[in-house]
């Protein structure tokens, strides 16, 4: 019986190797067992760390994915639940985040004395429209005080001919300036104000408890007065005081921090982590930009929406139903206010901005020039050509201007104060309109929106270009169409059910072949965040870390374009960038990023292959332990020189 | 003699020495035809440039009706007037270090250029531009196909970008790389040949050509990096690049290679930072005095050998002719282009000036386009480049009428 079945198994063998095509032979190709253990791991995570191929192992495979695939079954990483819990933004409402953290703290807010309010109307015409003469009488009648504060804002070149009062000016010019930084030095002291020199050595030099002591002995207002005067890498292991710091000085950096410091703390300790990956990917499907609009209004209104914007219309829905997610966004202040879409406005309505829960001002009225119609097409063509269809996937102008037409009167209520989502009816286009063959009849207010969203998501090109963009991110940047096809039919059995066309992928033999395996390119983020977790990295402050992933080109919330950043990994592939790569690679492994401290214990007294295949999960390269070999012959190099080569390496750019 | 140093201090690795020059090195100075090797440097001003406050139009006396507050004053005694060019156009008086460049009639203005298209979306206007194909977007840039095929003797960096992303501008067949500072003065040494053989080997064909690419651009730059700075005849003993801000940074990276001779024929920078739509004037001083600064610097530190460079300045549109109600303007459609060099035609304002009366003004709003930009742009790849399949490089596009911004 044992021969037959043998027999028996090396014929299917041998019938099943030859592939058919040469690309379809690749993604026919099993993986073996420890391969698949490790694809699940460089697909549904951020990066394998020391000990999670066990863990997979133990559980199998399947059973592993089917629980990443349910996170509420997971329980969460206490570490990270500490870790976040100083982000308070991160668990606010865009309106507190407005109130507690504004564009400038309070009493840093310096506006020069206009002239219109130093002067009458008629003062103000002699000073500036007469001769010279008359000008230096309308001066000399002014109060000495009152003269030094007009001196000081007028312009210089209505002071031609005034040779020795334009000298006066740019004194008083010059005190204002004095005045005002000693007005500044007084609310954001320097260390040498608030510290004695031992002080200022022990906060710059001295280790974290003494630190924390020197922290405690202070009292509160100079405590963060300290914090907001040390440079952020001498508390990258009292991280709270790091923020409490800034927070005195620049608020809007700490809302801006907290979302990107947070967004790689979860990456590095959830429990949850497809979870993560999700939000990461449905975070860049529905792009938006932190910093839209900030020269015109300061205070960047996307940032303060951004914290609610993943964690109530991204998050709870990666597992849902895809027209679930797509309603959420599109409704979201954030996403309305990126793409332009609360500023929409029928072609028929009144043109103003000054009635209705949209009074926002004149200023505001101004700032924003309309266009002749008042219809504003950005998201409508967006929804389209990035959400749903798909650029290639058959709409039209037409239907770009009818979808615009559907979401008129989708705007923010007041978007400066405390933001959400409203229906403003005097704006909305109340005509009838066709979109992709569907007639949406007159007469409808917020229903026609709806009525959009409907239409798009359940429009057979949006199931394709859906499940193409999922495959890009965890098959391949090109995968096979029978895959893709296969996701599809379950997006459209299901009815959009994001779990249930994960799972088609997941479980087919395309996601476990060999032409899945080392497929993609990893993105700055995944380079960083993976290269943290193959160390066993502690994080107690991320900080760096963002800045790190930043520089390599992929600023968190940082993609001016709604397409985001692309999920075709070898776009990442510059030499700069590769650079960058190897730099960050040498600097965290010889534990020079602030805030992070690796575990390389278990790397120690292990040979150059060895440590690769621990970093790596798996056996290098041919070619990149030759390299190893040969260049550290006769050599007793480092474990943690000897890892920084292997981060460095095109194996590990690879997942 | 290679020296090696095992591990890093600080982090950093350290480059301690470079084996024998490679071969190609010693051809890279010479240009196509013998003579020197000409450089086109392309210069992007992110976030559309309010031509109308850079070059101030004074004599058009609309000007000043439709910018009664932030109209640049016409040039006079006063120090913040504009500085007169030709009776007509004058330059904000931001950009004072320009006004040498002018005079010496190595500088040279086209006005009211642009793209056909009437796009007023950054990106999407920055993608066009930068692709050289108005109304849509190619996956590669002019400049990448205004160069010519590599040979054997092509130097790794006769294209480079200033920056840590490769712009669209230099993406393309053509091999081209982003040189970022930050990045290349820490990594390298002994190492290095290690990850170099790695890469050398690798069979992953991407990582493989991006990995030789960045080793071979990065011993021409860690080589340049420690030499002291050398003059070059006609140029300061000290290049003063210190008022130029980031772009002057970067201008005095691709200063550096240039004078190394490794072989440049086409470099970029960038600079962003001009969407003013409101309280535009001390914003845009500001920035036109680094612009001005860095461009007059690198003239400067160039010397003689500018005789074979030319510079030139775009931005993807220009702004409303007439101001907001925000002491600022919005998005626009005709702008200014600067052309520098030793060879440019100089101290002349180029293109039709099309006026500012409301029927003049495209859209009832901006400044109308009279000059195609490609017109400038090729002009300058077949003029100086030598690149005359302009068909390859703007490709679609029928030239207008010869500006003769180049001697000779």
């Amino acid at each position: 019986m044992k021969r037959l079945a043998l027999g028996l198994t090396v014929a299917a063998l041998v019938c099943v190797l030859p592939g058919g095509t040469k690309a379809g032979g690749r993604f026919e190709t099993k993986l073996t067992k420890d391969q698949q253990i490790l694809q699940v791991l460089n697909r549904l995570t951020f990066g394998p760390r020391p000990a999670d191929a066990e863990e997979v192992s133990r559980l199998g495979v399947d059973k592993w994915m089917d629980l990443q695939l349910h996170p509420e079954r997971i329980s969460e990483n206490p570490v990270l639940e500490e870790k976040l819990k100083p982000l308070e933004t991160l668990r606010m409402q865009p309106g507190e985040i407005i109130a507690s953290y504004p564009q400038t703290p309070p009493g840093l807010v310096f506006r020069p004395t206009p002239l219109n309010e130093l002067l009458s109307q008629d003062q103000i015409r002699q000073i500036l429209n007469s001769t010279a003469e008359e000008r230096r009488a309308a001066l000399d009648a002014l109060t000495p005080e009152k003269r030094k504060q007009v001196l000081s804002v007028v312009a210089p070149q209505q002071l031609t001919g005034l040779p020795d009062i334009q000298k006066e000016a740019e004194a008083a010019r010059q005190e204002q300036l004095a005045e005002r930084q000693k007005q500044i030095r007084k609310l954001m002291p320097q260390l040498t104000d608030l510290l004695t020199q031992d002080q200022i050595q022990t906060a710059l030099r001295g280790n974290t408890e003494q630190l924390k002591e020197l922290f405690g002995f202070l009292d509160p207002e100079k405590r963060q007065q300290v914090a907001a005067a040390l440079p952020p890498q001498t508390l990258a292991q009292l991280p709270e005081y790091r923020r409490m710091g800034l927070k005195s000085k620049q608020p809007q950096q700490v809302v801006s921090g907290d979302l990107k410091e947070g967004k790689v703390y979860r990456a590095l300790y959830s429990n949850r982590q497809l979870e993560e990956v999700l939000v990461d990917f449905w975070f860049n499907h529905f792009n938006v930009f932190e910093n839209k609009n900030v020269q015109i209004q300061p205070q960047g209104v996307v940032r303060m929406l951004l914290a609610s914007y993943e964690r109530d219309a991204i998050r709870p829905h990666v597992l849902g139903k895809f027209k679930d997610l797509l309603l959420a966004t599109a409704r979201h202040p954030a996403m309305l206010y990126y793409l332009d879409n609360w500023e929409s406005i029928s072609p028929n309505a009144f043109d103003s901005f000054l009635v209705g829960p949209f009074a926002a001002g004149q200023n505001l009225a101004q700032q924003f020039s309309r266009q002749a119609h008042g219809l504003n097409e950005n998201y409508g063509r967006e929804v389209m050509e990035l959400h749903t269809l798909g650029v290639d996937g058959g709409y039209t102008q037409a239907d770009v201007i009818a979808v615009a037409r559907c979401f008129t009167g989708w705007t923010i209520r007041q978007p400066t104060t405390k933001p959400e989502f409203v229906f403003a009816s005097f704006m909305h286009d109340t005509g009838e309109k066709v979109v992709l063959g569907h007639t949406i009849a007159a007469g409808g207010g917020e229903q026609d929106g709806l009525q959009a969203i409907d239409i798009l998501a359940h429009h057979p090109s949006t199931a394709k270009f859906i499940s193409r963009k999922l495959a890009e991110r965890f098959v391949a940047d090109d995968p096979p169409q029978s895959l893709v096809d296969r996701m599809a039919q379950t997006f459209a059995k299901t009815d959009g059910d994001l779990r249930a066309v994960l799972q088609t992928m997941f479980t087919s033999p395309e996601f476990f072949s060999e032409g899945a395996w080392d497929a993609k390119v990893k993105s700055p983020f995944e380079m960083v965040v993976s290269a943290v977790r193959a160390m066993g990295g502690e994080a107690s402050d991320t900080f760096t870390l963002v800045q790190k992933i930043a520089e390599l080109g992929e600023p968190l919330y940082g993609k001016l374009e709604p397409t985001g950043y692309p999920e075709a990994g070898e776009g990442w592939l510059s030499t700069a960038n590769l650079l960058g790569r190897m730099n960050f690679a040498t600097t965290l492994a010889s534990g020079q990023v602030p805030g992070v401290k690796l575990d390389s214990s278990r790397l120690e007294g292990k040979d150059a292959a060895a440590i690769a295949r621990e970093v790596l999960g798996r056996p290098a390269s041919d070619q990149t332990l030759e390299a190893l070999a040969k260049g550290l012959e006769g050599k007793e190099p480092m474990a943690r020189m000897v890892a920084s080569l292997v981060l460095s390496s095109p194996d590990f750019q690879r997942r | 003699m290679l020296t090696r140093r095992v591990f890093m201090r600080g982090g950093a690795m350290v480059m301690a020495g470079m084996g024998a020059a490679p071969w190609w090195l010693a051809r890279a100075a010479d240009g196509a035809s013998g003579g020197k090797r000409k450089i086109l440097v392309a210069i992007f001003q992110r976030g559309a440039a309010d031509g109308l406050n850079v070059v101030v139009p004074f004599a058009d006396k609309r000007y000043y009706e439709l910018r009664p507050t932030i109209g640049i004053p016409a040039p006079g005694s006063a120090p913040n007037t504009a500085i007169d060019l030709d009776g007509r156009f004058a330059l904000n008086p931001a950009l004072q270090p320009l006004k040498a460049l002018w005079d010496k009639q190595q500088l040279a203005i086209i006005e009211a250029t642009g793209s056909p298209d009437p796009t007023r979306s950054h990106f999407d206007a920055q993608d066009q531009m930068e692709s050289g194909t108005p109304g849509k977007t190619s996956s590669d840039g002019w400049l990448n196909r205004a160069l010519s095929p590599a040979g054997p003797d092509t130097s790794p960096v006769r294209a480079i970008a200033v920056g840590a992303q490769l712009p669209r501008t230099m993406r393309g067949a053509r091999s081209a790389i982003a040189v970022n500072d930050a990045q290349q003065v820490q990594a390298g040494n002994a190492d290095t040949s290690i990850l170099e053989s790695m890469y050398a080997k690798s069979g992953d064909q991407p990582l493989a050509r991006t990995g030789n690419d960045a080793f071979a651009a990065l011993k021409i730059i860690r080589s340049i990096t420690q030499q002291p700075n050398t003059p070059l005849p006609g140029g300061p003993q000290a290049p003063q690049y210190g008022q130029g801000g980031e772009l002057g940074r970067s201008l005095q990276q691709i200063a550096r290679l240039i004078k190394a001779d490794v072989g440049v024929e086409a470099a970029f920078a960038e600079i962003g930072g001009w969407d003013h739509h409101g309280n535009e004037n001390p914003q845009l001083s500001n920035l036109l005095r680094q612009f001005g600064s860095a461009l007059a610097a690198f003239s400067q530190d160039m010397g003689d050998r500018m005789e074979d460079i030319v510079v030139v300045t775009m931005s993807e549109f220009g702004r409303t002719a007439q101001e907001n109600g925000n002491a600022g303007t919005d998005h626009g459609h005709g702008d200014v282009m600067m052309v520098l060099g030793g060879s440019v035609r100089g101290g002349k304002v180029y293109g039709k000036w099309p006026g500012l009366e409301k029927e003049q003004l495209f859209e009832g709003r901006d400044l109308a386009v009279t000059t195609d930009y490609r017109d400038v742009l090729g002009e300058l790849v077949s003029g100086h480049l030598g690149q005359k399949n302009l068909a390859q490089v703007f490709p679609g596009y029928q030239r207008g009428e010869s500006l003769g911004l180049l001697r000779g």
